[in-house]
């Protein structure tokens, strides 16, 4: 499984970890992740410790999760990426679009 | 025959066995063809193509193995026609080298009819899908070449000044939507953009008519870059879906500012390159990329940079620093640099990179495309600026030419009076020119016109409303700071701290026609205190001697332009009368 996703006990709080690699090839299962998570005011942290390598669709995929956030009035944390990908995410300027820590 | 019917071939010394199975595949509607031994199979495959192949292991002059060998090594990557064999040797070896041969299945002897058929239509069933995928991949190819052939010749090929820009261009297996395009603006300033979409295929490359067409319009009608930008970003917006977007880099070479300013939008660091092939400067990523945001950050600012002669601008994407050999490690920026470094030194940017990229990834498969550009900051040709002393033949007394004072009425005014905010928001001249345009009709002539306009607005909005010294683009540390100080007293403006009505500029045009040609006298007034103007353009005229003064070029080069150039009422008003020729 690269893609897990699991509440926290208080529900409050959704991670979404993502294995080695993200790109194009995990799109239905990115989406499978948070799709039918419905509930209003969730913390959804996406955790990019394992991630090595990401390209621009997954970027296009982080956009899409900050839809669906915004639209569960939700909060998008993108929590420790390695230091590759934080230097793909500061190129394209994210942490102006949601935080990243 | 009719279309749909398939052509089945028959390999076995047993004529018996041939006919047995001649019958079973007639009764499926299939179409035979027989081969007695593994020789004349192949020898039939290859004549026939046939869709299907029943194959018998032993015997004479070639056996089944071989034969399947040989077969599948034939139809190679083309038509998959799935071969079974038929054999009573039933044991594990026989079913484990049938497969090694290359066999789809096997058919252990005795079986009855029903089996076997029910053996053909599985078969058959995997082969068709396998022709559906072959299909569809077939199409998918078809779009992705249908699309980079619309990049390069259909877009690309319309850049500007092609013969002056270097340009790396490799697109990768599957097409990624790499873009890049130069166009130059009336007052012979040049407009670059690299850009990468997002995606693979046609998908990425949906954007790119768009971001053309804006991006050369805007500039033929001499938007300033951030207009573009800002316009992009909208158009991006609306109409590419959530996960797709445009990272890109922007610059305007402004030879006659002798300066460039840059804006990157998710792209890698963009860099400026002196004559010995030092980095002079690196542009990083200020924003994010085009398409994301409804509108831009209301920080958003170009980095403007002083240039000399011999520098060069170099924007790459992401393909080339993430580019990866055997081993796994990328490219990277180091060697990048390295690269473009010794190519400046020898004077060929472009191939130097693309060597050193070859030998590093050998044969690897590359995953994105590989763009750069690499624009040289000096060279470009002036825009040929109308004379202003050469009177037409055919010119007459009756046009009134040397006269100051019009006897008639112009054939029409436009005014124009910008306050507070919309100074900073709203680049006035292409309202101005569009005006002119459909007024008057486009032509070259205009050209020198808007350069005039552009000038004298921005001396009105900098020197006049904004209070700037000039002096301070004196040099190179300066010129950024007098940018720094320009954007921060734009914004003071903007949000009303500065009086907002009590800050304005006025543009007034009028024309009057001439038998050949017309004339258009310029009015901008500015609610600034003024400067002397007198003493800018006396520092002028020791500079030219000298070369080296950076600032008060703009009112050099309109007063070159203009029939007469006049400032009034302590710099805040100026007036400036243009001739053209028809």
């Amino acid at each position: 499984m690269t893609i897990s996703s699991k509440l926290s006990t208080d529900g409050k709080q959704i991670v979404i970890a993502i294995d080695e690699r993200f790109d194009f090839s995990l799109h239905q299962q990115f989406r499978d992740a948070y799709s039918s998570v419905t509930t209003k005011d969730l913390t959804y942290i996406l955790d990019l410790r394992q991630t090595q390598y990401m390209d621009s669709s997954a970027l296009g995929m982080i956009l899409l999760l900050k839809d669906h956030v915004q639209l569960y009035a939700g909060q998008l944390i993108i929590s420790k990426p390695s230091d590759t990908v934080r230097k793909i995410l500061e190129i394209a300027q994210f942490q102006r679009l949601m935080t990243i820590e | 025959m009719p279309k749909n019917q398939k052509l089945a071939l028959v390999v076995d010394d047993s004529k018996m066995q041939c006919k047995l199975l001649s019958v079973l595949l007639q009764e499926e509607n299939y179409q035979v063809v027989v081969a007695n031994d593994g020789a004349s199979g192949v020898e039939m495959y290859i004549k026939h193509q046939p869709d299907l192949v029943l194959m018998d292991i032993n015997m004479p002059i070639m056996d089944g193995f071989e034969a399947t060998r040989r077969i599948k090594k034939l139809s190679g990557i083309g038509n998959l026609a799935p071969l079974i064999f038929i054999t009573s040797m039933d044991n594990e070896q026989a079913f484990i080298d049938s497969v090694e041969a290359g066999g789809d299945s096997i058919l252990v002897r005795p079986f009855s009819p029903k089996v076997f058929k029910a053996k053909i239509k599985a078969i058959q069933r995997i082969s068709d899908l396998v022709e559906q995928v072959k299909g569809l991949q077939q199409e998918q190819q078809n779009d992705a070449e249908l699309a980079e052939k619309m990049m390069s010749d259909v877009i690309e090929a319309r850049n500007f000044a092609l013969d002056k820009i270097g340009v790396i261009k490799k697109a990768a297996t599957i097409f990624s939507g790499d873009i890049h395009l130069s166009a130059q603006r009336p007052n012979g300033d040049i407009h670059i953009l690299l850009g990468d979409f997002t995606g693979h295929g046609l998908r990425s490359s949906i954007g790119a008519i768009p971001v053309t067409e804006t991006f050369r319009a805007m500039t033929k009608k001499g938007f300033s870059i951030l207009d573009i930008v800002a316009q992009l970003n909208r158009q991006m917006h609306t109409l590419l879906p959530g996960d797709l977007f445009f990272a890109a880099s922007f610059a305007c070479i402004s030879e006659h500012e002798k300066s460039v300013y840059v804006f990157n939008a998710g792209l890698p660091d963009g860099y400026l390159f002196n004559e010995e092939a030092d980095i002079k400067r690196q542009f990083s990523s200020t924003h994010p990329p085009l398409g994301i945001l409804p509108e831009l950050l209301s920080d958003v600012q170009l980095d403007a940079v002083q240039v000399n002669k011999g520098d060069r601008l170099v924007f790459i994407t992401d393909g080339i620093v993430e580019a990866r050999n055997e081993a796994g490690e990328l490219f990277d920026f180091a060697r990048f640099e390295r690269a473009a470094i010794e190519g400046i030194a020898k004077k060929d940017l472009v191939n130097s990179v693309l060597a050193s990229l070859d030998d590093f990834c050998q044969h690897c498969e590359q995953e994105d495309d590989i763009s750069l550009v690499d624009v040289p900051c000096s060279g470009w040709q002036q825009v040929e600026f109308s004379n202003k002393v050469t009177i037409p033949e055919g010119f007459t007394e009756e046009d009134n030419y040397f006269t100051r004072e019009q006897k008639g009425l112009p054939t029409w005014c436009y005014h124009l009076h910008l306050t507070g905010k919309l100074l900073k928001t709203v680049n006035p001249i292409p309202l101005v020119m569009s005006q002119i345009n459909d007024l008057e009709g486009a032509g070259e002539h205009w050209q020198s016109l808007y350069t005039i306009l552009t000038e004298l607005f921005v001396n009105a909005l900098d020197h006049g409303v904004l209070e700037l010294n000039s002096s301070l683009k004196d040099s190179a540390e300066g010129f950024s700071q007098y940018f720094n100080e320009r954007a921060k007293r734009l914004d003071k403006l903007a949000q009303g701290e500065m009086n907002a009505s009590e800050n304005f500029v006025r543009i007034s045009l009028k024309y009057f026609p001439l038998s050949h040609g017309g004339k258009m006298i310029i009015n901008i007034k500015d609610s600034g205190s003024g400067f002397d103007i007198v003493n800018v353009l006396k520092d002028n005229s020791h500079a030219m001697v000298d070369g080296v003064q950076l600032s008060g070029r703009g009112v050099e080069l309109v007063n070159q332009l203009c029939d007469t150039l006049e400032y009034e009422e302590q710099g805040t008003l100026v007036t400036a009368s243009y001739i053209w020729h028809g």
